[in-house]
């Protein structure tokens, strides 16, 4: 590959970067965290090339007709082709954050889970706002029973899965490579007619159940009232 | 008459790569809509999603370790590292083990680093031994570790010891059987010293050829990675509780197969609650040694001969690592 085919790939990948950074589309693919690093790495990226595509014009003017600086210990980098495969992805393709098909993808077992946990009393407010794992770890695991006869209002997409309607919320610890689903069994028949990935905010109660969650439990909530909301900004729990 | 092209050859209309990216760039353009099509399916979609998150999250500790081998190879003579590390090879191992600690970054961006190491004439095994700390032991993963396992200190020290000698066994193994020709030449060779403005010079220009260099292989692990991801069916988490070999043999392939970056898989690690604890601390030791798209870099940085080799090595070794740190700091197999 030719050293200016290069050059206009490192600003590609770096106006890449940038693009997900500015627009807010990095939160599909990694969390609020790393925005900074992003920039940074956009930045560096398309300054690389700029300097190098500058630096290569003028040495061209200067002496014209010899090779540019750099030619001559170039060996053939075919590899940097699949540098247009993340910049294709992100300009035109633009994955979508993950939804229903990673839940039902990934779904035995891996729920978040805590050996034996006492959780801090929960704070006043009724319907109370909690995060899907804050609420599905409480309904599993807490001995206190904290969230029994508390109304609470989730938020999550919709779920179908063998039968049941789910209200699921994928968490990450770094990238979205990383995610795995907590999740909610919904009761009554509101939800099934949705589709899935419909963004809901729900209010309603857990079923008490026995305080001996394994792995893989999902609770049953009874809906009281639901209601359609877009998608958040930043799609996942963390 | 017709022999005036040799006068003039760039005249003619030659088929070079600026051609073929424009033209891939039209195409791509043009064909949008079709490109949305099929990427409709579900698991294509969530593959897709995949394989972006994982560039994204590596690219920039990719443009951190470049900038680093910029550096390296403009303002660090070989001199100076010659001083630094000890003569004796096999200490030099061990310094460079502990030193990874220093470097706050995951895998991708020490293969760069290593590399430029080796050029400056730091001794194979010492480079090596920094490849494989590096990512695994440093304040950033330590941190991250212990907040993924509250109220489990054994965890930590048993991944932080149990990484640091693998990249010190790693090391002193090159030292006793690792052979120069494995790694490609390109990687071996010597920048010449530079002074002064040229300093900048050879700092842009190094930074700039090795991301396109190492750039490309990144992205080829994280697609197989991402593909692998989706295809590897959900019920190889669980249903291991109780099948302890088993369950330590999947965990190790799943780290190889899933390229997390190091300062998240202790998370994921932790999320596995169906699993006792030694498969989940071999998880986290194999994970920054080696996975598809360290890999990729490897065999696109050292060469193949060398990676062929050296993955497969460091795969034994740090499962074996893995497992003798857990018993001796988890009290056993739990």
């Amino acid at each position: 590959m030719r050293r200016e085919t290069q050059n206009i790939l490192l600003l590609l990948l770096g106006g890449a970067l940038l693009k997900i950074a500015l627009t807010g589309d990095y939160l599909r693919y990694v969390k609020p965290a790393h925005q900074p690093w992003l920039l940074g790495a956009g930045a560096v990226t398309v300054l690389l090339g700029a300097v190098a595509i500058v630096r290569d014009v003028l040495a061209a003017r200067e002496r014209p007709g010899t090779l540019l600086p750099g030619h001559e210990h170039d060996h053939p980098a075919r590899s940097a082709w699949l540098l247009m495969v993340p910049v294709l992805a992100v300009f035109l393709v633009a994955p979508p954050a993950l939804g229903s098909d990673s839940v039902t993808r990934t779904r035995s077992g891996s729920t978040a889970g805590f050996a034996s946990a006492s959780f801090p009393p929960l704070p006043p407010g009724d319907p109370l706002r909690m995060t899907l794992t804050d609420f599905v770890s409480r309904a599993g695991w807490d001995e206190a029973g904290s969230v029994d006869g508390r109304r609470v209002t989730l938020t999550g997409f919709v779920v179908h899965n063998e039968g049941e309607t789910w209200l699921a919320r994928m968490v990450i610890g770094c990238c979205a490579a990383d995610g795995y689903p907590v999740q909610v069994q919904l009761d009554g028949d509101q939800a099934d007619e949705l589709a899935a990935d419909t963004w809901l905010e729900v209010t309603g109660e857990v079923v008490p159940d026995v305080n001996t969650a394994e792995a893989g439990y999902v609770p049953e909530f009874t809906v009281g009232t639901l209601r359609q909301v877009p998608a958040p900004r930043d799609p996942y729990e963390y | 008459m017709g022999e005036t092209a040799p006068t003039r050859p760039e005249r003619r209309l030659r088929i070079t790569s600026v051609e073929v990216l424009c033209v891939v760039l039209l195409v791509a353009i043009l064909g949008q809509s079709w490109l949305q099509s099929v990427f409709d399916s579900p698991a294509l979609r969530t593959g897709a999603t995949v394989f972006v998150a994982v560039c994204v999250q590596a690219l920039p500790f990719l443009v951190l370790g470049v900038l680093i081998s910029g550096a390296i190879a403009a303002f660090v003579p070989a001199r100076v590292l010659h001083r630094v590390l000890p003569r004796r090879e096999s200490a030099a191992v061990g310094v460079a083990g502990v030193s990874g600690v220093a470097l706050a970054g995951c895998e991708c961006a020490s293969v760069p680093v290593a590399r430029r190491l080796i050029g400056q004439g730091v001794a194979p095994a010492a480079a090596l031994t920094f490849l494989l700390a590096a990512p695994a032991v440093n304040p950033v993963v330590i941190v991250s570790t212990a907040v993924a396992f509250p109220g489990e200190p054994g965890m930590v020290l048993a991944r932080f010891v149990g990484s640091l000698f693998t990249a010190m066994i790693m090391g002193w193994l090159w030292i006793r059987w690792g052979k120069l020709e494995w790694i490609a030449e390109r990687a071996l060779r010597r920048l010449p010293e530079v002074e002064g403005r040229d300093r900048w010079k050879t700092f842009a220009e190094t930074a700039r050829a090795d991301l396109v260099d190492a750039g490309g292989f990144l992205v080829l692990g994280a697609l197989v990675s991402a593909a692998l991801g989706v295809l590897v069916p959900g019920e190889w988490f669980g249903a291991l509780g109780d099948q302890l070999v088993l369950g330590i043999l999947v965990m190790a392939i799943l780290a190889v197969v899933l390229s997390l970056c190091s300062e998240a898989d202790a998370f994921v690690a932790a999320s596995l609650s169906a699993l006792p604890l030694l498969p989940r601390l071999v998880f986290l030791v194999v994970g920054p040694a080696v996975d598809l798209k360290l890999f990729a870099l490897q065999a696109g940085t050292f060469g193949r001969p060398f990676a062929l080799r050296f993955a497969p090595a460091t795969f034994v070794v740090s499962v074996v690592c893995g497992v003798v740190a857990g018993l001796l700091f988890l009290g056993g197999a739990r």
